[in-house]
Formats: C-alpha cells, sequence, structure tokens
C-alpha cells in the first residue's frame, strides 16, 4: 500500500458500514447492544481524513491496535486477507511516525512525583545501608498501600498525600532515624513471624541450612546489642521428641528437645494430650543484620509421627512451627558498628571533640546525607534547615542524637519524598526541553531500581557527562549489572504479570488437596527466578514465551509431571515437552488466571490480550445477560458450549471470538497448572482455537507458535509496559510512535532485553519533558 | 478418638503473640473525654460507618415487618439485643454506582459512592483519560466540625488488605478506600491494630516521650513548611497541586499537635498494652479492631471512624463459620440454595461482628449515658443484590441513640421503585451530629422521614 487514497479505500470497503457518524452520534436508546457498543467506541471512521493523520492520532493509533490484534473487522463480518490488512496497518503507522517526527511530544511527566513505598523502602536501605528492617518496621507497617491502576503502583497520579500518609512519614522517620542511629532509648521490638499453616515442614525447606526439616529463617536488623527474647511456637503436640535447633549466623546457639507427649487416656476412653508448650531461649545478639534460623534437626527413624495433633495445622505428618517471635533488646549497652552507623557516620568526632569539631563532623555527615536524599549538590539553604536539628538535639542529648534529629528532618522533607522536575526558567507554555542531567540520573535510578541514584551516578551527572551517548550506555549497563536492578523482576514484572497476587489465590481445597503453601511459593519462585535469568542474561524478550527451560524444585517438577528433579533448591531445568515452555506453561500464570474451582478460559485470553498483546478489550455492555450454564433441557453445558454463547450475540462476539480462543488453547492446564486430559465436566479437552481472521492453532504449543508469528506484538507489550513504569504515567498516544521505534531498532539485537531498556532510555518520553501547555 | 487441646495461650484484650514476658511498653494512661465533665446537656456525639460488600441476601437481611415492633430477620438476629437503639432502613439506593456506560466496576463504585453519594468513572473513560474526581464522603464532612476538638479528625481502618488485582476494573483504588478527604484525595484505610494504636495514643514509651514527640514533631513541621514554601515559588502555578496537598497535611497534622497540647489535665482511661500484629483469624482482628474504636470514642481521640469490615470483591474464607468458600464467588450465588445459605452466613458473621461494636459501646459509660447513646453506627454496603450488582435496595441501618436524637426499634422501608437516594440519609445523620451539609452527592434533600426526626 503506497496512498492515502488506497488506505481511505479500505477503510470505506471493510469498516464504515458499522463505523460511520449516524451510527456513532445516533441519539436515544440504542437498538442494539451492538451499537450501544460502537457508540461507546467513538470512532466515526468516515469522519477521519487518511491523507492527515496527525489531526487525530489517538483515533488513528486505536484503529491500528484493532487492525495489528486482528480484532477488526470482527467475526462474520467480511474482512480483507492478511496481507492487505498488515499492510494497512504498516501505512497508518507509518504516517502517524512521519507526523510524530515532524513533532515530537515526550509529554509531561509530573512534576511532582511521590515515592513509592518500594521506592521508599529501597531508598532508605540505600541511604542508610539497612537492609533488612525488624518486622516492627517494616515498610508495610510504616506506610499505607498505595494504589495500583493497570498493574503499576508508581504511577504519580495515584500517589496521592493525605495527612494520613504525612503522619506516617514522621512516625516512619522517627524510628528509622533512631534504628539507624542506634538510639538506645528506642521501644523494643517485638516481631512475630508466623508461619502459613499451610506451610507442610515434613522436609528440607528451600533457603534453609543442609541437613534440617521445616523451621523458619529470619534476616533481621537488630536494634541494638543486647539479649533477646527468641519464642517459638509449635502448630501442634507430638508423641516423640524433636530436637530444634536455634542458630544465628550460621553457628548454633542453642538446641532444644520438644514434643514428647504420650497421650493421655481419660475415664471416657478419649485419648487428650497438652499441645506442645513455646519454646523460649535468650540469647544475645549484636546490633545490626542478623541471620536466625529456628528449625528442627531431622530425626533418623523417627517413629510415624501421623498422630501428631494439629490444632492449627491442615497438614504436615511432622511437627511443625507454627511462628517464631523476637523480642528485645533488654539490658541493651549501645549500637556498636552496624554497616549503617559505618554508612551514616562519615566522620566520628573523638571524645572530647570540642564544639566546632562536633559542628565541622555535623555538617560533613548532614551534607553527604543530604547530597544522597535529596539526589543533588547540597546548598547552605539545605545546611541551614538541618543544623539547628543538629544543635538541638545535641544539647538535649549529645552528637549522636543531634545527628538522629538530622537524618530524621530529611526524611520528611520534600525533596525526599518526592521528585521533582521543573521547566527551566526560559521555556514558554507547551514547549519541549531536554531534563536537565540531575533529574535524568534520578529517572534512571528509580527505572532501573526502584531507588535513588548512587554516588557514581550523581556524580557522571554533575559531571555533566549523561548526554554523552557511550556514558549513558554505560551506565546503564552497570546499573543492570547491579543486584539493585533485581527490582526489574520483583517490582517491574511482578506487577506487570500480577505475580504478587498469586499469594491470594486460594485454589479450592476440596478440588486441589495437593495445594499447599509450598507449592504457592513454588510457582512465584519458578517464574521469579526466570525473569530474573532473563534480565541477568540480557535474553531476547521472546524468550519469555519460548524458553525450552525453566526454574524447578523437586515439588514443583512433580506437579508438573517432570521427573529427576531432587531436593528442595531450584536449579535450572531443560523442557523437552513445548507445551510447557515459556511464562504461558508457568504454573503461576494458570492459577492467577483460573477461579478456585475451575479454569477460565475467559480470564486466561484477557490477561493474554492485556499483558501480552497489548489489546486491552474493551469492558462488556451494560447488562450482559449470564451465561446459561444449563441447556434448555437441564443439562449441565461444558465450557466450550458455554463459551459458544458468546458468538450468538455480536456485542460479545466481538471482544470474545478474539479471547476466548486464546484461553482455550490452554486448558489442558487446570486452574493449578497441573497438565490434564479431561475437563472439571470429565470431558476430553478440547485445545483447539480459531481466530477472527481464520488462524486455527491448537494446545499451548500451538498458541505459542500463533504468538510467535508476530513476536514484534509481544516486545510491544513488554516495551510499552516498561515505557509506562519507566515515566510513572499512562503510555498515551503520542507515545505509540516512540514504542514502535523501540521495538524496531532493538530488532537488530534480538529484541534484548538491555536493547529494550536502552531504547526507553534513549526515547523522547524518557529525556525531554514538556510545559504545562 | 483424640482431641487436642488449644496449643495457643488464650490471648487476652488487645495482646497479641510474643508479649508472654514483661516488655517496657506504653504506660497505661491517657485523658478521658475531655467533655466528659463539661455538661449532661450537650453530649459528645459520634460517627461510626461500617462497610460490608458484595452485597446481602435481601430476604435474610430485610426484616418482613416495619415499623415499631418489627420481626428480626436471620441475618439480623446477631444485633435482636440492641432493638432499641436500632433503626432498619430498607429500599434505598445508590444508582451513581450504575454503570453510566462504563461496563465493569459495579463493585468499585459501590465502594466510592456509598459515603459520597458521586459517580466514580472509569479514569480512562470512554474517551481519553477523566481525571481522578469522587467527592468528599459524609465521615469527611462529619470530621470538618466533629474533629476540630479532638487530635485526630477521624479514623479509617480495614480489615483486609489490598490487592491489585482483586476489583473489577483497573482502577483498585475505588475499592481501596469508603474515605475521601476531597474530590482528590482519597484517605488509606488501615489493617494493622498497632497501626490505629499508634495514630490514636502515639508510639512513645510513656506520657513524657510522648509530650517531646509532639514537640519535636513541631519543630520539625515548622522547618517543613518553610521549606515546601520556598519550594514553591520555585514552581511554575500548575505545578503546585501536589504539594499544596503536601503543605495541607503539613497543616493539618499541626493543628492536630496543638489540640494534643491543649488538652489539660483530665481523667484518665486505661490503655491495653500495644497490639502487635494483625491478629491470624478473622474475628480477633475485628474485635481488636472495634476494641481500639471503643478506645478512640471513649477518650475522645476521635469521633468519627470508618470501618470496612472487606473490601468489594473479597476472596476471603470463612471456615470457621462453615464457608470455605471465597466471599465474592458465594455472593453470585445464581440463586443456587446452598450458595445462598452460605452468602447469609457470612451476612449474619458479619452482623455479629458489628454486634461486638455495639455490645462495646453500651459497655462504655460516656457521660450520663453510654457512648451507644451518643453514637450513630451506619452499617451497610453499596450493593443490594450481590448477585445482580444491584445498587438498590441495600442493606442499611443506623445503631446508636445519636445523643438523644435517633429514635430506635424500628424498620422504616421506603418503597423500592422510588430509589430514594441513600445520600439523603446520610444528609439527615449528619444533621443529627450537628453538621451543616446542604448536599451529599445525589442526595435530594434530608431523608424524607418524618419517622427519623420524630423523636
Amino acid at each position: 500500500m503506497t496512498s492515502a487514497v488506497e488506505a481511505a479505500s479500505l477503510i470505506d470497503e471493510y469498516c464504515v458500514s458499522c463505523h460511520n457518524e449516524d451510527v456513532i452520534a445516533g441519539r436515544g436508546a440504542p437498538p442494539s447492544p451492538l451499537v450501544a457498543q460502537l457508540r461507546e467506541s467513538g470512532l466515526a471512521l468516515d469522519t477521519l481524513d487518511a491523507s492527515d493523520v496527525s489531526q487525530h492520532p489517538a483515533l488513528w493509533e486505536r484503529v491500528v491496535v484493532k487492525l495489528r490484534a486482528g480484532a477488526m473487522p470482527p467475526a462474520g463480518r467480511p474482512r480483507p486477507d492478511d496481507a492487505t490488512n498488515d499492510a494497512l496497518a504498516t501505512w497508518l503507522e507509518g504516517a502517524l511516525d512521519s507526523a510524530a517526527a515532524a513533532a515530537p511530544d515526550p509529554g509531561r511527566r509530573a512534576t511532582l512525583h511521590r515515592l513509592s513505598r518500594t521506592e521508599y523502602q529501597n531508598a532508605i536501605r540505600d541511604l542508610l545501608a539497612l537492609d533488612h528492617l525488624p518486622k516492627e518496621l517494616d515498610v508495610s507497617v510504616l506506610l499505607p498501600a498505595d494504589n495500583a491502576t493497570s498493574g503499576f503502583d508508581n504511577l504519580a497520579d495515584l500517589l496521592f498525600v493525605s495527612p494520613t500518609l504525612m503522619e506516617r512519614y514522621l512516625a516512619a522517620a522517627r524510628k528509622v532515624s533512631r534504628l539507624a542511629v542506634g538510639d538506645p532509648t528506642m521501644l523494643p521490638i517485638v516481631d512475630t513471624y508466623r508461619l502459613d499453616r499451610e506451610l507442610v515442614q515434613d522436609d528440607h525447606l528451600p533457603g534453609m541450612p543442609l541437613g534440617t526439616r521445616g523451621g523458619h529463617r529470619i534476616v533481621s536488623h537488630m536494634p541494638l546489642d543486647g539479649e533477646y527474647l527468641i519464642t517459638v511456637d509449635f502448630a501442634g503436640a507430638a508423641r516423640e521428641p524433636h530436637e530444634l535447633e536455634i542458630s544465628v549466623d550460621g553457628r548454633r546457639v542453642r538446641t532444644v528437645t520438644m514434643g514428647d507427649n504420650p497421650p493421655e487416656r481419660l475415664a471416657s476412653g478419649v485419648f487428650t494430650f497438652e499441645a506442645d508448650p513455646p519454646v523460649e531461649i535468650r540469647i544475645p545478639l549484636g546490633a545490626g543484620p542478623r541471620d536466625i534460623v529456628v528449625t528442627f534437626l531431622p530425626r533418623s527413624a523417627a517413629k510415624d509421627e501421623s498422630l501428631v495433633r494439629r490444632a492449627r495445622r491442615t497438614r504436615g505428618r511432622q511437627p511443625a512451627i507454627a511462628g517464631v517471635t523476637v523480642s528485645g533488646p533488654f539490658g541493651a549497652d549501645g549500637a556498636g558498628a552496624t554497616p549503617s552507623r559505618q554508612r551514616l557516620f562519615v566522620c566520628v568526632p573523638g571524645t572530647g571533640a570540642s564544639l566546632e569539631q562536633q559542628r565541622a563532623c555535623a555538617t560533613e555527615i548532614a551534607a553527604t546525607l543530604a547530597r544522597r536524599a535529596y539526589r543533588r549538590p547540597v546548598t547552605t539553604a539545605d545546611l541551614d534547615r538541618l543544623l539547628p536539628f543538629f544543635e538541638n538535639g545535641r544539647i538535649e542529648g549529645g552528637f549522636e542524637r543531634g545527628i538522629q534529629r538530622t537524618l530524621e528532618r530529611v526524611l520528611v522533607s520534600p525533596e525526599f519524598l518526592f521528585r521533582i522536575e521543573r521547566d527551566p526558567a526560559d521555556t514558554g507554555p507547551g514547549e519541549t526541553y531536554a531534563v536537565s542531567d540531575l533529574e535524568l540520573a534520578s529517572r534512571l535510578s528509580f527505572f532501573l531500581w526502584s531507588s535513588i541514584p548512587d554516588d557514581e551516578l550523581i556524580d557522571a551527572a554533575v559531571r555533566g557527562e549523561l548526554r554523552d551517548a557511550d556514558t549513558l550506555d554505560q551506565q546503564v549497563r552497570r546499573m543492570l549489572a547491579d543486584s539493585r536492578a533485581n527490582a526489574l523482576v520483583t517490582n517491574f514484572a511482578e506487577q506487570w504479570l500480577f505475580l504478587r497476587d498469586i499469594d491470594a489465590k486460594e485454589p479450592d481445597a476440596g478440588f486441589f488437596p495437593e495445594f499447599d503453601e509450598n507449592l504457592r511459593q513454588a510457582l512465584r519462585q519458578e517464574t521469579e527466578l526466570f525473569i530474573r535469568s532473563i534480565v541477568r542474561d540480557d535474553r531476547p524478550i521472546p524468550e519469555l514465551l519460548t524458553a525450552d527451560y525453566t526454574f524447578l524444585n523437586e515439588r514443583l517438577a512433580a506437579h508438573y509431571g517432570i521427573p529427576h528433579v531432587y531436593g528442595s533448591h531450584y536449579r535450572r531445568v531443560g523442557l523437552t515437552d513445548d507445551n510447557r515452555r515459556g511464562l504461558l506453561g508457568h504454573g503461576s500464570v494458570l492459577t492467577l488466571t483460573s477461579y478456585a474451582t475451575r479454569t477460565s478460559p475467559v480470564l486466561r485470553g484477557k490477561w493474554i490480550l492485556e499483558n501480552l498483546l497489548a489489546a486491552s478489550p474493551p469492558p462488556p455492555p451494560a447488562n450482559v445477560p449470564a451465561l446459561a450454564e444449563t441447556t434448555d433441557d437441564g443439562q449441565p453445558r461444558s465450557m466450550r458450549d458455554a463459551m459458544e454463547q458468546h458468538r450468538a450475540n455480536p456485542a460479545c462476539a466481538s471482544c470474545h471470538a478474539q479471547m476466548d480462543p486464546l484461553g482455550f488453547a490452554l486448558e489442558n492446564f487446570d486452574a493449578v497448572g497441573r497438565w490434564r486430559a479431561r475437563s472439571e465436566s470429565n470431558e476430553p479437552i478440547d485445545a483447539s482455537g480459531r481466530l477472527p481472521n481464520g488462524s486455527t492453532f491448537e494446545g499451548p504449543a500451538g498458541l505459542r507458535a500463533e504468538l510467535m508469528r508476530a513476536p514484534e506484538r509481544f516486545v510491544t507489550t513488554v516495551t510499552e509496559k516498561l515505557l509506562m513504569y519507566a515515566l510513572g504515567r499512562n503510555v498515551e498516544h503520542f507515545d505509540t510512535p516512540t514504542v514502535r521505534a523501540i521495538v524496531r531498532e532493538s530488532a537488530d539485537d534480538e529484541h534484548r532485553f538491555s536493547s529494550i531498556v536502552l531504547g526507553i532510555v534513549n526515547s523522547t518520553p524518557f529525556q525531554m519533558r514538556k510545559t504545562a501547555s | 478418638m483424640m482431641i487436642t487441646k488449644k496449643a495457643l495461650p488464650r490471648r487476652t484484650f488487645l495482646r497479641g503473640l510474643g508479649t508472654t514476658m514483661a516488655l517496657p511498653l506504653l504506660d497505661a494512661m491517657v485523658p478521658a473525654a475531655s467533655a466528659l465533665a463539661r455538661t449532661l446537656t450537650a453530649p459528645i456525639r459520634r460517627l461510626g460507618f461500617v462497610y460490608v460488600p458484595n452485597g446481602v441476601i435481601q430476604e435474610q437481611f430485610v426484616p418482613t415487618t416495619t415499623g415499631a415492633g418489627f420481626g428480626f430477620s436471620p441475618i439480623l438476629s446477631p444485633i435482636e439485643p440492641f432493638r432499641d437503639q436500632l433503626l432498619v432502613l430498607s429500599g434505598l439506593a445508590h444508582r451513581q454506582a450504575d454503570s453510566f456506560g462504563d461496563g465493569n466496576g459495579d463493585h468499585p463504585r459501590a465502594t466510592a459512592v456509598w459515603l459520597s453519594g458521586v459517580h466514580a468513572w472509569e479514569r480512562r473513560g470512554r474517551v481519553g483519560p477523566t481525571s481522578i474526581k469522587l467527592g468528599t464522603t459524609a465521615d469527611q464532612i462529619a470530621a470538618r466540625t466533629l474533629g476540630k476538638e479532638t487530635p485526630l479528625p477521624s479514623l479509617e481502618m480495614v480489615l483486609e488488605t489490598p490487592t491489585a488485582i482483586a476489583c473489577d476494573t483497573g482502577d483498585c483504588f475505588y475499592s481501596n478506600t469508603i474515605s475521601w478527604r476531597n474530590e482528590t484525595t482519597p484517605l488509606p484505610m488501615e489493617p494493622h491494630p498497632r497501626v490505629v494504636f499508634e495514630r490514636l495514643f502515639g508510639d512513645g514509651g510513656n506520657a513524657a516521650d510522648r509530650l517531646a514527640q509532639v514537640r519535636q514533631t513541631g519543630s520539625i513541621l515548622d522547618s517543613v513548611t518553610e521549606e515546601a514554601l520556598s519550594l514553591e515559588r520555585t514552581l511554575g502555578p500548575n505545578d503546585r497541586n501536589k504539594l499544596s496537598e503536601y503543605l495541607d497535611a503539613v497543616r493539618d497534622i499541626e493543628q492536630r499537635i496543638q489540640r494534643t497540647e491543649s488538652r489539660g489535665d483530665q481523667t484518665l482511661v486505661e490503655l491495653p498494652d500495644r497490639p502487635i500484629d494483625i491478629p491470624e483469624t478473622f474475628e480477633e482482628h475485628a474485635t481488636l479492631m472495634f476494641d481500639l474504636q471503643a478506645l478512640a470514642f471513649q477518650a475522645d481521640v476521635t469521633r468519627v471512624v470508618t470501618m470496612m469490615m472487606a473490601r468489594e470483591t473479597s476472596p476471603r474464607t470463612y471456615p470457621q463459620i462453615g464457608v470455605p468458600d471465597q466471599h465474592h464467588t458465594v455472593s453470585h450465588h445464581r440463586n443456587d440454595s446452598e450458595y445462598i445459605a452460605k452468602k447469609a452466613k457470612i451476612d449474619t458473621y458479619h452482623v455479629k461482628m458489628l454486634g461486638y461494636l455495639l455490645d462495646k459501646l453500651r459497655s462504655t459509660p460516656d457521660g450520663d449515658g453510654t457512648l451507644l447513646d451518643n453514637s450513630m453506627i451506619v452499617y451497610g454496603g453499596g450493593i443490594g443484590n450481590g448477585n445482580l450488582h444491584e445498587h438498590t435496595n441495600l442493606p442499611c441501618l443506623v445503631a446508636g441513640g445519636g445523643g438523644g436524637r435517633l429514635k430506635g426499634g424500628r424498620h422504616l422501608a421506603y418503597p423500592e421503585d422510588q430509589d430514594t437516594p441513600m445520600a439523603n440519609l446520610l444528609l439527615s445523620v449528619l444533621d443529627k451530629a450537628g453538621v451543616d451539609a446542604e448536599t451529599l452527592g445525589d442526595s435530594t434533600g434530608p431523608l424524607a422521614t418524618a419517622p427519623l426526626s420524630d423523636v
């Protein structure tokens, strides 16, 4: 296709019989749900001029989405062949891209972008070397949850500021600053770690010392040197004695025998026995990060403990730990040398230091702190604001109290809590400009690390080097290789794929009795490790769907029916079954797109459209009748039969014809991701699908092959999601040409992860900003 | 046969796991209601709002007879002991939660509309993005007046932590709260009892600590205000919104501090131990949070409390009452009698939790009566029939004496076909609490309830 005339005639031929002004702008009650839906779409193509797409780029981008998804014309209507369809899409994209290139629009990131809760936590970690806050100071307790939309919780629009939040920031600053300094007047902690009641502790658990059974590992920052109380609660009572081991930083500090409760027979003939009482031990612990493990030593030739009474367990045949509480310190005597004190106290005035020496040191500490916290060079105004807090604190409680007060003040500054981007003084309304180097440094660190920049990045920005292509490239690669880039897995990917919601899923125990906490953790772990390997090894993005390997332990391998995987640790396993390849074979994804008792082709299809193909279906029309679950003579319908009703109504069919076949292809995976040959209603699975464009496929492998016919669609989705996350705002129609360019350019590099990241970093919306109009 | 005794020691009031040894926790006394001794003729009025999601089984919720001496329905039976201080209202509607062409989102809209009477637009809108905008909710309108004399203007609590996916649109924030400070600021609702406790009573070790903390916070706020104002001067006029939210928040807390400091010597209320963690069971969690609510009223730390028993589309299961299925799932019962029975069990269980609160309030003296006499607790939700997501014939009742202004013991039935806005009831409740409000969302005036006011 070469001309607007050709494009217009195609649109005229295939689209405007429905998408015309008469229908779209109609008034009164819509004569049919289809017309209602057309009106909602607002797309009257007969009013648009294809020869100048720059007049309505937003509407034309929507047309492109529908064409690329093959969703329009809808099933049952005449449609051009795929080649013509693609040619039209390509021509429109070209026209839109040229229009965008003529007048680039970077959009406008928010001027004040509050740190999300995750970003706040990471900033505290990097600012103060506080890697593992005690549970009392866990960020989920310190601050209220942020709101998410389209999956992401770092969008400026939704990061509200309320008095409640401010109150929490003040309390958080007080607590965190006292912990970092090691303030001896801190309240003691009482950290209770409850183990999930569905966690089976009969064998070795991932991450625990070898040769142990069950138990729990706590890595946490102890506030002060002192004595701590460790309380272990048990889930039930054991007939036999069992050895419990408590170790700190890899060294055994105590073993305790628990259990040994011979049942008593009451006069009534009923056996009864007391539950095991909690075990309490007091041990001295040093301030700073401690690694505390409470676990069982497996008994050799153990008698059958199947008679263990489970007061609070529903699974498992061995005694289990219900919870571990760490409380203290008692008799605290200071904070010693913790990593956070080392990071904070960049100088230490010796004993007997003069007031001037103390002030000089405090100034140095405050300046170092503020530069990191505010992500920019420090001004005298900053220090003038901070140092009075040092003075007041020093007078009240000495040098360290003064530093604690200074830190507390820094942590509630708007310059810490908000990422601030200012329009340059000499710009007019609606003008575009390159953001400052320091602003770019923050954009980079919050994108790649979900945290503040480190000294090296700030230094580079201050030296004005970030606009140098090679330096920028090298900085991005350095940051991707840093462990902080794991935020791209735990923050970006988990939100993109809705993985966090696997924790809230409750597959019905009647249908899936084997679904325990161990499996849930394994499902999440598999996907996390998989994505981490894609990021770390800089693999091509399409491999997320096609990889012939995954990460399993024995539990999960057994769940998938994969032999020869032994032990609780996760390792890379090659896949011989094509159906299991890539994310669509991950139990996590398959479980979180299912109902508690059964699979849902609609949920799965919708999830694929939204998260893998960037073609979110519009909401269903109002007042949709529920699907009839039984036939007219009262027989239950099969899932596929029930879904066929979608096709009967054109208002439903326009989306479901696109969505349902994708989901049906995965029907061989049950609601917790196991392979199956028969459905819930005990019928053989029919995993065949036919899309509106006529292409057919069968089963997960077939679906994947279909998706890989145009891998750019998936790469485009990932790019769009990453861009949204990187900017902290919705991706708008004027960003779409940027997304296409990134995808195009990354093709030379097989769409490797780093090529997408670098494409985003070098893009107009990431590098530039538009002033308010 | 074998029987096991409970493995855990019974948890006492406000005591979590791990407090088996004496820790230097908060000392035990805080000032009681400032106005306790003030006057008997002007009781302090408190407001509570308790939200339940996913509709109810209406046939078992709405009493079959109306007026005084109505017969209790099965779901309401747990609160029959409070008959004289209960006003059940049926037939009210929140039509602003309807779709208006937005499609999905009946659940989030129901949450958003409940205390606002305002339609929550799907943010992406039909064409182009729509900005986030709701309306000030009834509790926050009340807090502006009733909160003037208490350290905390209002308290927001929830028994479930938010998730991203368990709401039926992309925009979950409408589902996460029933409380909006203004059109653009939703207030977070807190699930953690310790956070609630510390919001109410501080996190200092003793009274002197707490006072020192208040003073320290005051000096931080002065400095932060100065910083924010100088920051404001460097920004364009359109960029100041977020910063004014920040400044507004800072000023609000400054006022709280002044109110806290100005409270002189007063009667003391005994404080329980600081709660440690979110309790393991729903019932312990609910009762602990309601204990805190009663305590907040008693100590007059706040007079306005909102509470969500669960969020819309809640996936919570209730095996302890024989419902191992998810709440949202059973609410779509499709007229299956087993599911209907399960949903009714959940509804009854929630009402039982309300009964716990009412009992707590009734057993706490306040002025010359009890806290319940001086409170109005609005209980209900934004969905009537959960199976169909309808926003009509909403579950609704008001408990308490309203400081002598609310006459209970009645069931008022409004004709279902008239869609009487529930916002009208909210206006009436505000009025009885001594709060001026002309309109609220889609209200058409105070509830046409001669009955409501015939005290």
